[in-house]
């Protein structure tokens, strides 16, 4: 009894969201390819390296119309291994809850034949796996279609991202002194306190 | 029976008025005068500070667990561990005051824990992010420090009221870093221009400098008693040196220092539990955005600017009445109902009640701190500050327990793991049913005939250290506590000419 209530409730919410107007991800044609520069298993660095990205309509997939394509989003996309144990960062079916991609790399109106773009790796990328992603939308903002560098799996292709530490030699140095000087100051507290022991003998 | 003014004074004049141990009978929370509303200050601006750095991650936590890659176990992990240090601390806190004072015992742990907050900056992986939270928590431990010195320099009369004032504008701290961290990172972010991983680094300085001030404070303006230093007193033989070994076996053998260390876990445990999951509750349950969830999340800690005093004010207000064995009751009903309102938090299924009964619950549980602290300072006059760090550490263990057993892991989803507390509260509340004073009474139970305040305090001394005249703080604090026997007890027996007083457990 239980189960069939929550398969009827999980159908009608389903539903719901279709009617309601939000798209989900698996309703979506893989209509676009998308080609990245890095190969499988490489490691770039943030803030120093950068990625050429090519994209296009996708030649095998038959029947397509681009008149409703209005814009044009690359994202960059968390893989499966970085996203274990880490709520913040889950894939969900409803696009407008999905975490998987958090970063936009490029943003403009569609157009039918576009050269790559070359994109530098920002210094707030945090270090993980990745691949690429990208979504086309109509003039309501709504997904249309998408293409990505991996598989449906989400298993090949993908590369790493190193992200900076954000630590600078300066702030390594400020840390230590300042730590050194708040034991040192203990240490005189205990002096201090001695001798006015000692004067009161 | 009138609390004797000290009429004979050799040495200064006071700004308060003192009873015979030159404790304050009066509070005046908008003095700075030394030494005792200054000692208040100096310990409520601390204890605040070490709240703000023990929970200064917990709102940068989106930028930290990208920069160190954490995940979510690693994050609670970190949380556990930034309440657990506390534990052992608090004990040895409560030893360190009884024996060096409290002026030295917490101006050092705060300034030990200083660098701590400093390497945070430097943080580079899980394991150092664990190690960071873990030892910069040892400086809760200010706490005891925080109720012993109240309690040196304030009478009974008001000594709720002071240590419930500073017990629970140091908690505040927990709320307000949730809004002062947050604020001090898009500073440096936006209008300085840091990368967003340099700037949560950048950001901690705030409290560990604020922190390693305040230690500077307590240690150049701060006094132990109204008197002087321990160094002082004890050089000029009005306080004796206590032994560690008699100290500690007096404090350990009392039980209702044990039960109150049980009672404390759930309601002291209990508001730090909350402080570390109720953000990520209102998120995930009620999907508001990480904003709104923090704004949440702190109105529970900023509601200790009045709950946990409320709740000491109401101890020393019911006490006036009806003695200790009102403290007791009222200590009893509002942790039961803080309890309650734990199961229903858990229940409630919208998001505007769900917040109403939170800030109601926030209240009662915080209240029940203040009540608790009411209790604590009449359990031991000898081993008062073990007494404390016991009381206080116990809050920590509960803190630790409730998160393991309730939200560690998928077993129990959040509202239920809520709910569940609230049950073991309530259960464990029972137990201060069993609190005896035998010159007072306990929930049920009169005082018993004949007995006296003196007899009580003094049998933590033996006959020789009595001899010695070691014993005379426990005689002046007896006769200033004969106000808890209540409106009722006033015709009780006094101290007579008894030779050997009976000794109590």
């Amino acid at each position: 009894m239980r189960s069939f209530l929550l398969e009827v409730s999980l159908l009608l919410l389903f539903l719901l969201k279709t009617t309601n107007g939000d798209v989900l991800f698996s309703s979506l044609p893989r209509s676009f390819f998308v080609v990245a520069s890095p190969i499988e298993g490489q490691v770039l660095k943030a803030g120093e390296d950068n990625i050429t990205v090519s994209f296009g309509l996708n030649q095998t997939v038959t029947n397509q119309t681009d008149e409703s394509y209005k814009k044009v989003k690359v994202k960059l996309c968390y893989a499966p291994i970085s996203q274990v144990d880490r709520k913040w960062r889950k894939t969900n079916d409803n696009l407008k809850k999905d975490k998987t991609c958090q970063f936009t790399i490029y943003d403009k109106p569609y157009e039918r034949n576009v050269e790559g773009f070359k994109w530098d790796i920002e210094k707030d990328i945090p270090t993980a796996t990745y691949f690429v992603r990208s979504y086309v939308y109509n003039d309501v903002d709504e997904e249309m279609a998408y293409g990505q560098t991996t598989n449906e799996k989400k298993s090949d292709s993908l590369f790493k991202i190193q992200g900076i530490s954000g630590r600078h030699v300066s702030i390594d140095i400020a840390s230590a002194c300042f730590s050194v000087f708040a034991l040192l100051s203990l240490v005189g507290f205990f002096i201090i306190e001695k001798r006015q022991s000692k004067v009161k003998s | 029976m009138e609390i004797s003014q000290n009429t004979n004074t050799t040495d200064r004049k006071f700004a308060l008025p003192v009873d015979s141990e030159h404790k304050s009978t009066e509070f005046r929370l908008f003095s700075i005068a030394s030494p005792h509303m200054r000692a208040f200050h100096l310990s409520w601006i601390s204890f605040f500070s070490c709240f703000v750095s023990t929970f200064a991650a917990p709102p940068l936590l989106p930028i930290i667990r990208d920069n160190l890659n954490l995940t979510a176990t690693d994050i609670g992990n970190a949380g556990i561990a930034a309440v657990s240090g506390a534990v052992f601390a608090r004990v040895a806190m409560g030893t360190a005051c009884d024996l060096f004072g409290p002026r030295l015992a917490s101006s050092s742990l705060i300034l030990l824990t200083a660098p701590a907050v400093f390497l945070s900056l430097i943080a580079n992986s899980p394991a150092a992010f664990l190690m960071v939270r873990f030892f910069t928590g040892f400086s809760l431990a200010t706490f005891v420090s925080t109720q012993f010195w109240m309690s040196s320099m304030f009478s009974p009369n008001v000594v709720g009221t002071a240590n419930g004032l500073s017990g629970g504008w140091g908690n505040l701290g927990g709320g307000a870093t949730q809004l002062i961290m947050p604020l001090v990172y898009s500073l440096i972010h936006t209008n300085i221009g840091s990368t967003k991983f340099t700037a949560w680094r950048v950001a901690f300085f705030i409290p560990a400098f604020f922190q390693m001030l305040s230690a500077y404070a307590i240690f150049f303006l701060g006094q132990d008693m109204p008197d002087g230093n321990y160094v002082r007193l004890e050089k000029s033989g009005e306080k004796h040196k206590d032994s560690f070994s008699q100290v500690f076996y007096h404090a350990i053998t009392n039980y209702r220092g044990w039960i109150l260390a049980l009672t404390y876990g759930y309601c002291f445990g209990v508001e730090l539990t909350i402080d570390n999951i109720i953000a990520q509750y209102f998120y995930d349950r009620f999907n508001v955005n990480l904003h709104t969830a923090g704004i949440i999340a702190a109105s529970f800690g900023l509601a200790n600017l009045f709950s946990r005093p409320g709740g000491g004010i109401l101890s020393d207000v019911v006490a006036k009445r009806f003695g200790m064995r009102g403290r007791l009751w009222t200590l009893w009903i509002v942790q039961m109902i803080g309890g309650l309102l734990c199961l229903l938090l858990g229940k409630i299924g919208s998001l505007s009640g769900s917040v109403a009964v939170m800030l109601v619950f926030s209240v009662f549980v915080q209240a029940a701190c203040g009540l608790t602290f009411g209790v604590v300072p009449f359990i031991s006059r000898r081993s008062l500050g073990v007494i404390s760090g016991m009381t206080g550490g116990g809050g920590n263990v509960g803190a630790v327990l409730t998160q393991v057993i309730f939200f560690r892991g998928s077993r129990y989803s959040t509202e239920d793991g809520i709910s569940l507390m609230g049950v073991m509260i309530m259960c464990c509340t029972l137990v201060i049913l069993l609190i005896y004073f035998p010159q007072w009474g306990g929930l049920f139970c009169g005082p018993r005939k004949g007995v006296t305040e003196e007899d009580y305090y003094l049998s933590e001394w033996t006959t020789a250290e009595k001899e010695q005249g070691f014993h005379k703080m426990s005689l002046k604090f007896s006769e200033n506590s004969r106000r808890e026997r209540g409106k009722k007890g006033e015709s009780v027996p006094l101290p007579s000419d008894k030779e050997t007083p009976s000794t109590f457990v």
